[in-house]
């Protein structure tokens, strides 16, 4: 199955490309992307009870918009509370802090403390931003570069990629 | 003055069943003899038993029983791990220390050991027990430089490897619990806690943290801990010299590690596989969700693969696995 992340992905390099249509199919799982034309966005063709919605992330916000038209459309089916998706647009960001290998994301150096970072939170080069644990193996992974933290793309808990974004950052 | 001391104590050690004159220790440290003669004095001080005899030279006959950083560099015959050593009566962490030296460009192999840890620290921040004396608390500061930072987990076995050796070779025959965890009869020996700071293409250090429990008897651990873990001492029932582990357990891991740069995982896998805890049982794992799967072995890469019953494999890279 896909993820979340990897759907990104996918919309984001269908988006530059000159493909219009894209669909991938597992057992239990169908993806169906489809550019638009300029015009009205066509009408997703995956059955109406598995339609997700499509939310489109705004700078350092979630609130949803109404579609562009010249956004993909993109329909998934996914189990539902994996209700989280946006659309790749042109957020405010400026720098990706990706994942240096497979692993568990920790938001917070404990469970039973805060996050090291929240949405809106000034960073530094050297700030701890998250650890990426695996096979008991921690990774603290810093920042890098000295801005805004605009948006969090993953959750407290959940496996991560090599490679997949983490954080989106807008540089100061 | 330290690394001369240090130079002394080798060279004592390589000789210890024969009397080096004072006139060689004189020529190789490039030191007069009457210097040699003072660092002797200050030997016998932390505890050494020096016996000098005239035409003969000198010879160690006993190291110190409380460690310090001679006695942990006595004997010692690794290349490069503990070369450099730092000692505390008590300390905070070793880890903590490790983050600080680290940042301070420690050399690779520095070790930063204690005698008793005030937070001792496991996994997510978890308490690791450092009771004072009687077990070996110590981080290592690694440097790879031809290791890439994806591969940096591969450690956690390669150390794990390491120490069923030194148990091994103490006497005791242990298991590994995936990823790293050594047990005995089902209760845990070792912890260990290994942090990393690295870019996405390059690391920059890698602390090794590493808890033996040796000379504990069952009472020393908490009443929440006595049906959890265990030592060397509550299984074979022999008291053992903290140093003298301490050089066992320097001298594989320095072994393993350089096998893993040189070599690559596979060596280390064979060895893993070997001393794996429950192979082929069924196990309960918890990812999001809790599910029973069978242990079949490690992945080249060192994820735990696991087998559902229909015998489909899967790898797992970070999972709480209830053994």
């Amino acid at each position: 199955m896909l993820k979340v992340q990897e759907i990104r992905e996918l919309i984001k390099l269908i988006d530059e490309s000159s493909i219009t249509e894209f669909k991938y199919e597992t057992d239990n799982a169908e993806v169906h992307l489809k550019k638009g034309t300029g015009e009205a966005p066509a009408a997703p063709t995956a059955q109406p009870s598995v339609v997700q919605p499509t939310e489109q992330s705004a700078p350092a916000s979630t609130s949803e918009k109404p579609e562009a038209a010249s956004q993909p459309e993109k329909t998934a089916e996914k189990p539902a509370e994996k209700q989280e998706e946006a659309v790749d647009t042109p957020t405010d960001y400026d720098h990706e802090i990706t994942s240096p290998m497979v692993g568990t994301f920790y938001a917070s150096p404990s469970p039973d403390e805060d996050p090291y970072v929240k949405t809106g939170d000034r960073v530094e080069g050297n700030s701890v931003v998250c650890i990426v644990e695996a096979m008991k193996l921690f990774n603290e992974i810093e920042a890098e570069v000295n801005g805004e933290i605009v948006e969090i793309l993953v959750e407290d808990g959940e496996l991560v990629e090599y490679g997949q974004p983490l954080f989106r950052i807008k540089k100061a | 003055m330290e690394s001369n001391r240090t130079k002394l104590i080798e060279l004592l050690s390589n000789h210890s069943d024969t009397y080096v004159s004072g006139e060689s220790l004189s020529k190789q440290l490039g030191i007069s003899r009457s210097a040699i003669w003072k660092h002797m004095n200050e030997l016998k001080k932390v505890g050494y038993q020096i016996e000098a005899v005239r035409n003969k030279g000198y010879r160690i006959t006993g190291v110190p029983s409380e460690l310090s950083a001679s006695s942990l560099q006595w004997g010692l015959s690794t290349n490069w791990l503990g070369k450099n050593l730092i000692h505390h009566k008590s300390i905070d962490s070793t880890q903590f220390s490790g983050h600080d030296l680290a940042r301070e460009d420690a050399p690779h192999g520095t070790v930063i050991i204690a005698d008793h840890q005030t937070k001792g620290r496991g996994r997510l921040k978890r308490q690791w027990h450092s009771e004072d004396k009687h077990g070996l608390w110590f981080t290592v500061i690694l440097r790879p430089t031809s290791l890439e930072p994806k591969d940096a987990n591969q450690l956690t076995l390669v150390a794990a490897v390491a120490l069923v050796e030194t148990f091994r070779h103490l006497g005791l025959d242990v298991k590994i619990k995936w990823p790293n965890d050594v047990f005995s009869r089902g209760f845990k020996l070792t912890g260990i806690l290994t942090e990393m700071q690295a870019e996405q293409d390059q690391i920059e250090y890698i602390l090794l943290g590493i808890g033996m429990n040796i000379n504990q008897e069952r009472e020393h651990f908490p009443e929440e801990l006595r049906d959890k873990v265990t030592s060397l001492k509550i299984e074979t029932g022999k008291a053992n010299d903290l140093a003298h582990v301490f050089h066992e357990v320097a001298q594989r891991l320095e072994e393993k590690y350089d096998t893993f740069i040189k070599e690559g995982f596979q060596p280390i896998k064979r060895e893993w596989e070997q001393h794996a805890y429950r192979l082929n049982e069924w196990l309960t794992i918890k990812t999001k969700d809790s599910f029973q799967a069978k242990f079949v072995g490690i992945q080249h890469d060192g994820a735990l693969l696991i087998e559902d019953e229909y015998g489909k494999q899967t790898a797992l890279y970070s999972a709480e696995i209830y053994w």
